[in-house]
């Protein structure tokens, strides 16, 4: 096995003689035992070099970019790991499982969010075994799976020329995989099929080829059968990489032009793009450009990712790697942008788009006071997820705080997740909406991002309404097909394939209004198929529909961030819904409250939360105020929970339970 | 037990004639007391020194279920009217009671002019278990302490089942002039799941034992409403029951749960065998009701008195006037302290020990102006007399007593909270309003505020802590606008 500078991670204070020529140390176990355990800060620490002059030892020949593709928990991760492991890249034991996943969020729910690449050097020993035997350079390239992240994932594929599609052999084909089968076979990739799982009871290799075969039109002699836990078969898909995925074609001596795949915040070294070097080779020093912006940066530093940043200060045709280059937020570092020699021009990558926002939610301090922390927590993580939008916007009932625009709803969720885990933050958020476009007579268009925004009563009438649909990919045991096709149907879906993937199992497509899908389609999808659903969507066109705005009134005055934009048909039922909800979460007052829903100046649903009727401590308590002036200042500490429209307290609850609320039974 | 303060003042024949014929005045009168208490002196900041004396006499026969008080329970041993047994006490409350003098004997008065005590309270605790000379021996170090006024306020708690007529007169003959009666219901099934000591037949017993008592002019009875398996029927019974005893004062409690006694085990506010909230509210409508009819003035959230009865005592907290206090867990409020002795009877008794020994003392400390003002506002919103506007505003500032009125404005309107002018007559609203449309036109009209009775007072909680909010304001709340819980950008 190759892999001299293997160890770096391991050893970055010393790193520099270990990264001497790929004949130094052959087998990464001969390093000093302590080098293997001073394993720390493999961000910021000093790291290693390797020297350009070994990357030379690679033209594009030499090199694979290949990614891995699967449905959730079909083991993806683990494979990574093994292949790193397997190329000395890593070390077996030591490092965090899910290597390449460095997110809490990631680990937690076992999703890939941000892309991330790894070069391994390896040793192609099957076709001789002698010492002669050529020596590659393999370009792991990790990309999200969840179709949110499609764009980013059409990116990373972009940098790749083949990709290893694995299914779990028990579980076989899942919604997932469909779709992400698709992406890569529209990137025109190699694609090599690994059935893993191979070592579990259950394990139906067969009929994954099966699948396979009908469904992809994949020979089944290709796949390779693994288990990425026992080791079982792994021996197989390095060779079958380098054999069967061709190497990068670029143009070696033509001015540098590379893909931007990724980019993320260091506090140290400033923004670090990930990129894949198309034509040319990039070197320390060097002047280049962003197509897309046209900004010029000077290269500060560049190498690759072994597993950790590896100074190698030169890249070449075809290689994978990093390059810092002074700039200040992600935000100039757009996925999937050119970056090029300066001064030159050159024709951009294809592929660029801006970032789509599909869902939109508007996020609040939980505690008024803490606006500050939440601007703070919130700059702080679009520094390193340039793809979400962010305004500032006021509610009557939330006061100061932000609408984002998210890629989707996995998207939405992490940032959310992100901004508890990783900032602290505390937030309310309001119910998602997606963009929707209204057109008055007047011919004027309006997109909405925010409910609110929209005009109760415009004064001028709206002649149509569009909404974004999905196509969505349900792959489902045959006996929850009844169910399905009903919940489908309720959420406005339109049928477009219902076939059988095998004798068990079958494969539903629909479109679907993204807005049905965003709070709690796929919960509710589970449930009805006890688990056993697999759910992927695409995005589609806008379809028009009929649409109103809904408001939800306290006390006759509206409460701006419960507005809600409803199909016409269910206005009623959502509002229904809502009114009581809250009637449930708001306490009794002094006085009563009238809740209700409304759609312009008309109300479509009502309840009435009758006064208080006795809050009163009437008990003895001789000279001995202080208890009673206790549980009166507890009282008003209860407050301080609440947000307040009118004379009416909302308690922060009531918001949550709303996002709880489906927009669709 | 659901007890203490709240005795009456004496005079003044009640309007219906009384089952036993109206009594002459007291020998024992406490002179200003009608004028005092008809229109009671703002509330004042605790410059003078303290001329309100409570008393703990902590033993019972038994722990009522509802009852969190420290009190020490004697069990049955100590049985009814144990009175004229001499050299019979229970050593406990000889013990206690010594205990008692020794914490009077070490305190030292507030002032050395000699300010006399004007009330004293014996709570409890059920104090008609400790002998009457015990009692006389208490007020005899009370007074060659602090000095007695010439017709003080002498309250006791008693209750039926505890005393005999002879045990009575000799209380009333060693000075005390009012007594406060621990009735509760006039339903044995309710009297017995409440763990009381006694049942209906001591309580007409007592009443008639108290009404006739030569002497004893003033009297209190004491009611819970709101207990388990209560009916609105029972709770007409008890009050229909209490106008025919003809006490000059009467306290309504509403029953509520506290942790940790038996009741806190077995029930839930709210919820079956207790009333709802609804009912219980309907419970305090009905007693405010039928007593206001049967000529008392409900003053205090759980106070009614005929005219002049008021309890004189307990106006020392109304209007947050310093007061002493003596015994087991008792709190006083001295020099602006407000200081709760130890619970537990050991404890106490170790503290007595340093308060003789010099290492502990009351120390005197300036409080915080927002405590104050929450003590005020808390207190006196609990009274028929409201807040005095005027002298709130002097010793907080006019632009606090605005806001103040500013979020009662829409529950004057509502009708939680009545606007009154000097005389103490309600304003309509809109003098309320026009009140508050400039700082200068604010207190043209509008001279006090109070809460109404019985729909404010039954939100006195919600509607008091909502001024403790604009007191002392929270961190990003703010309780009377709409816009401002942000820092400004």
């Amino acid at each position: 096995m190759a892999g001299a500078a293997a160890l770096r991670r391991f050893a970055p204070r010393i790193a520099r003689h270990v990264a001497a020529a790929p004949s130094l140390s052959r087998n990464p176990l001969q390093q000093p035992e302590r080098l293997l355990s001073s394993q720390s800060s493999p961000e910021h620490g000093p790291r290693g070099a390797v020297p350009g002059s070994e990357l030379a030892l690679y033209p594009p020949e030499r090199v694979r970019n290949f990614s891995i593709i699967a449905h959730v928990d079909h083991g993806k991760s683990t494979l990574a790991d093994r292949l790193l492991e397997l190329t000395g890249t890593i070390q077996k034991g030591h490092g965090q499982p899910q290597y390449l996943d460095k997110l809490q969020v990631e680990r937690e729910r076992g999703i890939t969010v941000k892309a991330q690449t790894a070069t391994m050097f390896y040793r192609h020993t099957t076709a001789s075994l002698d010492s002669d035997a050529p020596r590659y350079l393999l370009n792991l390239i990790d990309t999200p799976g969840h179709v949110d992240f499609s764009y980013e994932v059409s990116r990373s594929l972009a940098a790749c020329q083949g990709a290893l599609l694995v299914v779990d052999a028990a579980q076989g084909v899942q919604a997932q995989t469909i779709a992400n089968f698709y992406l890569a076979f529209e990137s025109n990739l190699s694609i090599i099929p690994v059935i893993n799982k191979i070592d579990q009871p259950t394990a139906d290799p067969d009929n994954v080829k099966d699948q396979l075969k009908r469904l992809f039109d994949i020979d089944p002699s290709e796949a390779l059968l693994t288990s990425a836990k026992t080791g079982k078969g792994l021996e197989q898909v390095l060779p079958a990489v380098i054999e069967r995925i061709p190497f990068p074609r670029g143009k070696c001596d033509s001015p540098v032009r590379m893909l931007l795949l990724d980019s993320y915040y260091d506090e140290y070294k400033g923004v670090i793009c990930h990129v894949a070097v198309v034509d040319g080779a990039l070197r320390k020093g060097d002047k280049i450009a962003s197509a897309s912006t046209g900004r010029a940066y000077e290269v500060l530093d560049v190498g690759i990712m072994h597993p950790e940043l590896t100074p190698t200060g030169v890249l070449y045709t075809g290689q994978v790697g990093y390059v810092i280059s002074g700039m200040r937020s992600t935000k100039e570092a757009r996925i999937g942008d050119t970056l090029h020699q300066a001064k030159s021009t050159v024709e951009p990558l294809p592929g660029f788009k801006p970032a789509k926002h599909m869902v939109f939610s508007g996020l609040y301090p939980a505690d008024g006071s803490d606006f500050e922390a939440l601007s703070h927590a919130i700059e702080k993580l679009t520094c390193n997820d340039a793809s979400v939008s962010v305004t500032k916007e006021t509610s009557n009932a939330l006061g100061m705080g932000f609408r984002c625009g998210f890629l989707g709803l996995l998207h939405m969720d992490v940032f959310h997740q992100r901004l508890e885990q990783e900032y602290g933050a505390q937030v309310i958020s309001t119910i998602p909406t997606v963009p929707y476009i209204f057109e008055y007579g007047d011919g004027s268009k309006i997109q909405v991002e925010n409910p609110a925004a929209l005009a109760s009563n415009p004064g001028k009438r709206v002649v149509a309404c569009w909404e974004p649909t999905v196509i969505a990919t349900i792959i489902i045991p045959s006996e929850y097909v009844g169910p399905v096709i009903m919940l489908c149907s309720e959420r406005r879906g339109e049928q477009l394939e219902y076939t059988f993937i095998d004798a068990q199992r079958a494969l539903l497509k629909y479109r679907l209004p993204l807005k049905e899908i965003i709070v709690d389609f796929y919960n509710e999808l589970k449930g009805i198929t006890s688990g056993y659903a697999t759910f992927d969507y695409e995005d589609s066109e806008y379809q028009q529909s009929d649409l109103v705005k809904m408001d939800i009134l306290l006390n006759g005055q509206p409460v701006d961030a419960m507005a809600t934009i409803v199909h016409n048909q269910k206005a009623q039922r959502v509002g229904r819904e809502l009114v009581e909800k809250l009637k449930k979460f708001i306490e009794r007052q002094m006085f009563e409250i009238t809740i209700q829903a409304a759609i312009g100046s008309k109300v479509i649903a009502r309840e009435t939360l009758s006064a208080m009727r006795k809050n009163v401590l009437a008990k003895c308590y001789g000279g001995d105020i202080t208890r009673k002036k206790k549980l009166l200042e507890k009282q008003k500490e209860g407050k301080k929970r609440m947000k307040r429209v009118g004379s009416v307290d909302i308690p922060q609850e009531a918001f949550h339970e709303l996002l709880k609320v489906s927009n669709s039974k | 037990m659901l007890r203490l303060a709240f005795p009456l003042v004496s005079h003044l024949p009640p309007k219906k004639p009384p089952p036993i014929r109206p009594r002459p005045p007291p020998a024992r009168r406490y002179a200003a007391s009608a004028a005092a208490t008809s229109s009671p002196s703002p509330p004042s900041l605790p410059e003078l020194p303290p001329s309100s004396v409570y008393v703990h006499l902590s033993f019972c026969r038994k722990r009522c279920h509802y009852c969190d008080f420290p009190i020490v329970a004697l069990g049955s041993s100590s049985g009814t009217t144990p009175s004229r047994g001499e050299g019979a006490d229970d050593p406990r409350i000889v013990d206690y009671v010594r205990l008692l003098l020794r914490e009077v004997a070490a305190t030292r008065p507030v002032s050395d002019d000699g300010v006399p005590l004007e009330t004293v309270f014996f709570g409890g605790g059920t104090p008609s278990l400790v002998p009457p000379r015990l009692v006389a021996a208490v007020l005899d170090a009370l007074r060659g302490r602090f000095g007695l006024s010439a017709c003080p306020e002498v309250s006791i708690e008693m209750d039926p089942g505890t005393f005999d007529a002879a045990r009575l007169r000799e209380l009333v003959g060693v000075g005390v002039n009012r007594v406060s009666l621990g009735v509760q219901a006039f339903q044995d099934d309710l009297l017995r799941a409440c763990g009381r000591a006694h049942g209906v037949e001591e309580v007409h017993e007592a009443v008639g034992i108290v009404t006739a008592c030569e002497g004893l002019q003033n009297w209190s009875m004491d009611l819970i409403s709101s207990l388990p398996n209560q009916t609105k029927e029972m709770w007409e019974e008890s009050l229909r029951c209490t106008v025919d005893a003809r006490p000059t004062h009467v306290s309504v409690y509403d029953l509520q749960i506290e942790q940790g006694t038996k009741f806190g085990q077995m029930y839930t506010p709210g919820v079956f065998p207790l009333p709802c909230d609804t009912e219980s509210a309907n419970f305090y409508k009905i007693a405010s009701k039928r007593l206001s009819e049967a000529g008392y003035n409900h003053y205090e959230i759980s106070s009614y008195c005929k005219p002049g009865y008021e309890c004189k005592h307990n106006l020392t907290y109304w209007q947050n006037r310093p007061f002493y206090a003596f015994g087991l867990g008792s709190a006083s409020y001295i020099d602006g302290v407000r200081y709760s002795r130890p619970r537990r009877m050991k404890e106490y008794a170790e503290w007595v020990q340093k308060l003789e020994d010099g290492t502990w003392s009351h120390e005197s400390r300036s409080s915080d102006s927002k405590d104050m003002a929450m003590d005020v506002v808390m207190l006196s919103l609990r009274t028929a007399w409201g807040l005095d506007l005027q002298s709130f505003s002097k010793s907080f500032g006019k632009s606090l007593a605005l806001s103040l009125c500013n979020t009662f404005r829409p529950f004057g309107e509502s009708g939680l909270v009545i606007a009154m002018d000097m005389e103490r007559r309600a304003l309509p609203h809109i003098d309320f309003e026009l009140d508050l449309q400039s700082e200068d036109n604010f207190g043209s009209r509008v001279a006090f505020i109070r809460l109404s009775d019985p729909h404010g007072f039954l939100l006195s909680n919600e509607l008091i802590s909502l001024a403790f909010g604009i007191i002392s304001p929270l961190q990003g709340y703010t309780f009377h606008s709409d816009i401002d819980y942000f820092p400004v950008d």
